[in-house]
């Protein structure tokens, strides 16, 4: 299994996913420097509109909304990256395992991955943060710890093709232990399907934490596009609309189309027996 | 389709196990998370919330969390529906809950059946026209559409539709006090679930499209479709009676893997709109620190998407027999 990269790279969807995911990386790597003001400061008029000072005008709370936005894309992108790399380690290692090793392991792992996969992660995330209000990377740790299922699930369907392959034989006619073969052969040869898992889950992140941001599930004074939006929503009534409310809305859809179209076409360009790509992109 | 045999059940053993080991383990989540507050955290929580207690309040709900009666009577107190009390609402929980239930059903339920009816016919038309540039277009449409968070789509939607256009309203589930009955109240209530409606079919259906118009691709070159057409039966035919069938399949087993995740813009969308369903209510709970609430919410709800994907289960058992012969 591999990934052709020109191919690749002649896929629109791929380049447009590719390129909105640099963007906004960029964004939330540079955002606290490119922030023209601190976006805790209050002293500014409330809800006034953009001027040449501040492009996106001013919020309620007297604070600049350009200089709120880049600091939630940051925290956006950042849970997102967390929960998603944790996600992903713990379903390659649980799902390697599971096809590996077989037997009471395998059982007892598809079981729990069964059981996480009926109970809705919201939910949990939502009675965590309402009693403990820990913080953002917590959350994020935790909803790896639930979303890892479909990319475990995965992986073990193809750690248990890849064992009967014959190259995989050869290795263990050579005298190669079970590490070894796993490090060795199956680790790397799944590679493009970490990328889909990977992507699937950092979109289904992202779009977790808008929510709980929404639902105001976080610290108030974290900047987040869904408290954004939240707060916007308050004033709908007043000219906030296009300064207030639709930054965070745009920059909140294009950050998620770019990850969801990544995914979606590397799910394209994969041989397409290996439909992990439904149950592990959302 | 075939009745149910014996064989229907066969299988069906484990998940229920699954199932019932995953509601087992939400409940204790629920009894044993609270309880492992340090300190006086009914004070502290209260402290943050926009409700005021008063001392005999206080005192009580401190009595209601601390009484340590154990796990058996806590599951006794969910099974009779003595959920504990509101401050926020001054009102049982449980018919809160009772009140905002109807709603939910009714937005999630409808949302469900038309984005996969939808979605379904849809991808069996496109998969039927590949290499079209119809087909194209279809798919690269709903790649973009699959892309937009129910957020973005709920606000757009009600920002054109009720608030420059004002053909929708942009509040509730029905218009308040209007005392109508009969069909102008449902007319009234379809009105307003039109846009929260909406909004979950536009998020659900190119999921829905893809993944039917994908495997109804590789159903089209299976030989059993090339002698229905050899036979000469009428395109539609061949499409509906023979081949989606097979495409359905997926469609239901998504849904299963799925639901527990869709839940969450569910909730934001009824916030959006503030459709006084489980959303709204949780909303506002978070908001009071409304502890009760949210607790009851978030159990009674998880427990209810387990058993919707346990009916699933057995839905997919159903509309395919092979699932019973196979193990």
């Amino acid at each position: 299994m591999h990934i052709d990269y020109r191919h690749v790279m002649r896929d629109p969807w791929f380049v447009t996913g590719l390129g909105l995911a640099l963007f906004f990386g960029l964004a939330a790597l540079l955002g606290p420097w490119l922030a023209p003001f601190d976006p805790w400061d209050m002293s500014f008029d409330p809800i006034s509109a953009p001027t040449r000072t501040h492009w996106l005008g001013v919020n309620d709370g007297g604070q600049d909304i350009l200089s709120e936005l880049f600091h939630a894309v940051r925290n956006t992108v950042v849970f997102g990256l967390q929960s998603g790399l944790v996600a992903l380690a713990l379903g390659v290692m649980i799902g390697l395992a599971a096809g590996w090793y077989g037997g009471a392991v395998d059982t007892l792992l598809m079981r729990v991955a069964d059981i996480l996969l009926a109970v809705p992660a919201i939910m949990i995330l939502i009675l965590a943060a309402a009693l403990f209000q820990p913080e953002p990377w917590v959350l994020a740790l935790m909803l790896s710890g639930l979303m890892w299922p479909t990319i475990g699930k995965a992986i073990r369907a193809q750690t248990l093709s890849l064992r009967k392959g014959l190259h995989v034989r050869a290795a263990a006619q050579i005298g190669g232990g079970g590490t070894y073969i796993l490090r060795r052969h199956l680790l790397p040869e799944m590679f493009p399907l970490y990328l889909i898992g990977f992507a699937g889950k950092a979109r289904m992140a992202m779009f977790m934490e808008a929510s709980l941001a929404f639902l105001g599930l976080f610290d108030p004074s974290r900047k987040s596009l869904g408290m954004m939006i939240s707060y916007a929503l308050q004033f709908y009534y007043l000219d906030v609309w296009w300064n207030w409310l639709l930054p965070p809305v745009l920059c909140l859809s294009l950050l998620i189309m770019g990850v969801t179209f990544l995914a979606v076409s590397l799910e394209k360009i994969l041989d397409p027996r290996l439909r992990i790509g439904m149950e592990a992109r959302t | 389709m075939k009745p149910r045999g014996k064989n229907w059940s066969r299988g069906l053993t484990g998940s229920i196990t699954a199932f019932v080991l995953a509601a087992v383990a939400m409940v204790y989540l629920s009894y044993a998370l609270p309880r492992l507050l340090p300190g006086d955290f009914v004070s502290a929580m209260y402290a943050s919330s926009q409700v005021t207690l008063t001392e005999d309040q206080e005192a009580e709900l401190r009595a209601y969390y601390t009484q340590d009666s154990g796990f058996p009577s806590y599951l006794a107190r969910i099974v009779t529906l003595d959920w504990g009390y509101s401050y926020a609402y001054l009102t049982p929980v449980s018919d809160l809950f009772f009140e905002a239930l109807p709603w939910t059903l009714l937005l999630l339920g409808s949302a469900h059946l038309l984005s996969m009816t939808v979605g379904f016919i849809a991808g069996v038309e496109a998969a039927w026209r590949s290499g079209t540039r119809t087909e194209k277009g279809m798919v690269a449409g709903m790649t973009f559409l699959e892309g937009v968070p129910e957020i973005s789509t709920g606000i757009v939607l009600l920002f054109f539709f009720a608030l420059q256009l004002n053909w929708f309203p942009a509040v509730g589930a029905e218009t308040a006090y209007a005392g109508t009955t009969g069909w102008e109240r449902i007319l009234n209530i379809m009105h307003h679930l039109i846009l929260p409606l909406g909004t979950l079919v536009l998020a659900y259906v190119p999921g829905n499209f893809l993944l039917t118009r994908n495997s109804m691709m590789m159903v089209l070159h299976a030989p059993f479709v090339r002698t229905a057409r050899a036979k000469g039966l009428p395109p539609g035919r061949v499409r509906y009676a023979h081949a989606a069938r097979n495409a359905l399949l997926p469609l239901v087993t998504r849904l299963g893997l799925r639901l527990a995740f869709m839940i969450t813009g569910a909730l934001v969308i009824e916030r959006i709109y503030a459709y006084p369903g489980l959303g709204s209510l949780l909303f506002s709970a978070i908001q009071a620190r409304d502890l009760p609430v949210i607790q009851a919410v978030v159990l009674v709800s998880s427990l209810l998407v387990l058993g919707v994907i346990l009916a699933l289960e057995g839905v997919y058992r159903i509309i395919d027999p092979r699932i019973a012969h196979a193990h």
